[in-house]
């Protein structure tokens, strides 16, 4: 029981260590974390004494606060620390990069708050705030005493150690199951900005963690060079099955950036008929329809009940990102018409899809430029353009997402594959 | 299908570096190390350059050729660690150093870059009293320019008024052949070094090394590259980029020191700033090469204006651990309005408060930054030599070799310039 309450390690760092005689044994340089239940605990202190290592296990320490720390041990009998695969607290998790989950955003270690726990010192908090900071230059009481005096407070600003998924591949020794589930929980959108805020390393481990589903929704929503990165630095297996999570024409857009072998290699391994959607994608300029266009879409012939309708589409949209319209074609090509969702809900059972159609629903060509697109979408108010080529085959659908993100994209994407 | 990657087009960049974005994306037409060396010839060096033509003449043009090399070999190794690793100069030292460290080198920085930014105002204001408008009028409407280029600006803006400041670089070039100078003469000092050893002649050799490499640009320099997301294979491209950069910058600065050396030294008329320079050339090299070196003063102190205050508030953000951006509310980035802001305010107030020493504020900024440099220095060293951060990218022996002579001749440059001005007073 050498730690009672707690304390912050800024405040025992480099601290002296006396050994059971009550002499300095050197000085206190670090500790060395490992897994523990429910949270990391100490195992080792280092003592640093004429320029070496020594290691005391955290049994052998006897106090352990702001004041004074002492080992159980003479100094001579130390034994000399050389390991280097350990996690070690001051080396590998202060001042460094973190993700607070609970936030979703990433933020700096300032100093970590240790607290003593069934006989163990735990790691229970990590200090993100200016009181952090403070304590690191050692004026946090100063300053906070001035501050009080013109009527203001230091705010505190901890995570706890549950709300927080380490960058750092070292850190993966300790890290608990709860963050991992807490980082698939973060909306892809979230998780997007923290891997575009850290360095690529530390974004391909923390991408590398995730699972297929949210991986692929992540993919989509970082930018193009940084989803090369990552899908580039997975192997090719899961690169693959990832890439069959997505929707085709985003798929098409990651290996679009990606050299051509890796991009093949990926491409041989996603499922055939995904890969061939992806394959027609690709042939087609960005900026154009056929770049924009998914070629996921539901379409059945316009002798189909409505009743029918409903029930096959409860199955068939599933694995579509967002279904505005239904399609209707003859001989299961030639665009004959489309019945918005709201329609086919309205309509009776029994009634054939045929007859609530409209029968000329406005097409384009997979050439279209994008800005063209956007004006006859914002013209009719449409959601969704069905892509056809001469002979009124659909080939595919620009979604009103597919043109927004464009316009928000400062001209990003567009440029990206080029010719 | 090929692979054309377009840096620093990243679609949805979080929101909170936009701002920064945008100067980014403007580097991905240009390029970082362009950039930077623009922004390195600014009001104070420029002052520095004009000072040392008249006093020297062109006794002192030899220190730009060792300047260059040292500048490419300082640039080259934030580059280098900014494509190797994916962080800012400021996040590594604060990963590898620690807190106390980082914040004093922040803190150094930060009344450095506070002193660059009133050069950068001062030498706006008079090279525009120059053409007769009060500085009154000059500094707000400078500061307000400045403030809303950043906060409202857009991408085409920049792109517009970094290709017009680009051009305006080329005024000294002109002028310097309006001055008419001997350029055989030129050349021979420009490689035939001289050494004295007095000390206005040391001074304004640390003022002048001082001035082309200063310890922001390394900060500036590895974050762009670094948000620019520049990749291994792509390295080539920002070398090229760095190396053309210092050479301009150089060159620049030689064109600078030409003119004042070829006029106002054999006439014997000595200035301490750029705008005196500029008013003595005219009855010596013609009213249109003084109105050209107004102009170039004129545009390197609002081009730096603009740049530096952001990027200063940006680095330090980093370190620190604090969020930055400038389309974000003051509530969620208080740490970053509040420094951005700071800058701009208090720069354009010292300017403008009626008597204020300016000379002496921005000597005490040059000599923080001299001070500064060589622990930069060290620490980038000791950075880009850790096999493990950099891995493979670690500098070679010869680089090594200079990276550390420009450290020590920095250093007993400082010491010296020290000594000299004890033993004088």
């Amino acid at each position: 029981m050498s730690l009672f309450g707690h304390v912050f390690f800024s405040e025992v760092l480099k601290h002296s260590v006396f050994d059971a005689k009550g002499e300095v044994a050197g000085r206190f340089a670090d500790v060395v974390v490992i897994r523990g239940e429910p949270l990391p605990k100490i195992s080792f202190i280092l003592i640093k004494r004429h320029g070496q290592l020594y290691q005391a296990p955290w049994d052998d320490v006897s106090i352990f606060s702001r004041r004074i720390l002492s080992i159980q041990r003479a100094a001579d009998s130390l034994e000399p620390y050389d390991r280097d695969d350990d996690l070690l607290l001051a080396r590998d998790i202060l001042d460094k990069q973190i993700v607070d989950v609970n936030g979703a955003k990433v933020v700096r270690v300032n100093d970590v708050r240790l607290e003593g726990h069934n006989g163990h010192a735990i790691l229970s908090a990590v200090d993100v705030g200016i009181r952090g900071l403070l304590r690191r230059l050692g004026i946090e009481r100063r300053t906070e005493r001035v501050l009080t005096f013109f009527k203001f407070s230091l705010p505190w600003n901890l995570i706890t150690w549950n709300y927080i998924q380490p960058l750092n591949p070292k850190l993966k020794t300790i890290t608990l199951t709860i963050p991992r589930q807490m980082v698939a929980a973060l909306h892809p959108a979230d998780l997007a900005e923290i891997i575009n805020q850290v360095s690529r390393e530390e974004g391909a481990t923390l991408f590398t963690d995730l699972d297929t589903k949210t991986a692929a929704e992540t993919l989509s929503e970082v930018g193009p060079q940084r989803q090369a990165e990552l899908i580039g630095g997975l192997d090719v297996e899961r690169a693959a099955d990832i890439i069959e999570e997505m929707p085709p024409d985003e798929a098409s857009d990651v290996l679009g950036d990606l050299p051509t072998e890796t991009a093949k290699d990926i491409l041989e391994r996603v499922e055939e008929d995904e890969a061939k959607d992806i394959q027609e994608l690709l042939a087609y300029d960005e900026d154009t329809a056929g770049g924009l266009m998914t070629t996921a879409f539901i379409h059945y012939g316009p002798q189909t009940t409505v009743g029918e309708a409903i029930e096959r589409f409860r199955t068939d949209a599933v694995a579509v990102e967002s279904v505005y319209q239904i399609y209707l074609t003859r001989d299961d090509q030639e665009l004959v018409g489309a019945v918005s969702l709201k329609e086919l809900l309205l309509a009776q059972l029994s009634t054939t899809l045929g007859s609530i159609a409209d029968l000329k629903p406005r097409t384009t060509s997979p050439e279209t430029k994008q800005k063209a697109i956007a004006k006859l979408m914002a013209k009719y108010d449409l959601v969704a353009l069905p892509i056809v080529d001469a002979a009124r085959h659909l080939l595919g659908v620009v979604t009103i997402d597919d043109v927004i993100t464009q316009f928000s994209a400062s001209s990003g994407r567009r440029k990206r594959r080029g010719t | 299908m090929t692979f054309e990657p377009t840096p620093g087009q990243d679609t949805p960049k979080p929101r909170a570096r936009r701002a920064w974005r945008r100067l980014v994306l403007l580097g991905a037409i240009i390029g970082p190390g362009l950039i930077t060396a623009n922004i390195d010839n600014d009001a104070g060096g420029i002052a520095t350059y004009s000072i040392a033509g008249a006093q020297f003449g062109y006794a002192l043009l030899w220190t730009l050729v060792p300047a260059t090399v040292a500048l490419i070999v300082v640039q080259e190794m934030a580059a280098r660690m900014g494509v190797a690793t994916g962080k800012g100069l400021a996040e590594l030292i604060r990963e590898r150093f620690g807190v106390v460290v980082t914040f004093w080198l922040m803190v150094g920085l930060f009344l450095t870059d506070m002193g660059n930014t009133t050069a950068e105002f001062a030498g706006w204001a008079a090279s525009l009293e120059l053409f007769g408008v009060s500085k009154y009028v000059s500094v707000p409407v400078a500061a307000m320019f400045v403030w809303v280029l950043v906060v409202k600006g857009t991408y085409r803006m920049f792109e517009r008024v970094f290709l017009m400041i680009c051009v305006v670089y080329f005024t000294y070039a002109i002028a310097a052949f309006m001055a008419k100078p001997d350029w055989v003469d030129v050349a021979r000092q420009t490689v035939l070094p001289s050494f004295r050893f007095d000390s206005s002649y040391l001074s304004m050799t640390i003022g002048l090394v001082g001035t082309t490499i200063a310890p922001w640009m390394q900060f500036y320099l590895q974050a762009a590259i670094v948000e620019k997301g520049v990749t291994r294979e792509q390295y080539w491209g920002s070398r090229i980029d760095v190396i053309a950069g210092s050479f301009m910058t150089d060159i620049v600065a030689l064109f600078i020191m030409v003119v004042c050396g070829a006029t106002l030294f054999p006439a014997g008329i000595r200035v301490d700033s750029a705008e005196q320079a500029a008013m003595a050339l005219a009855p010596l090299a013609g009213e249109h090469a003084s109105i050209l070196f107004a102009i170039g003063l004129a545009n390197a102190s609002l081009f730096s204006a603009c740049i530096l205050p952001l990027a200063t508030a940006f680095y330090i953000c980093e370190a620190m651990g604090w969020e930055a951006g400038v389309d974000k509310t003051w509530r969620q980035t208080p740490e970053f309005m509040s420094l951005y802001t700071a800058f701009i305010v208090i720069g354009a107030l010292i300017v403008m408060i009626p008597r204020m020493p300016l000379i002496p504020i921005m000597w005490v900024s040059q000599v923080i930054n001299g001070v500064m440099l060589p622990f930069v220095l060290i620490f980038m060293l000791v950075l880009i030599n850790d096999h493990e951060l950099m891995r493979g990218w670690t500098n070679s022996r010869a680089q090594n070799w200079v990276a550390w002579a420009t450290t020590v001749v920095m250093m007993a440059l400082t010491l010296g310039l020290c000594v000299t001005a004890i033993r004088g007073s």
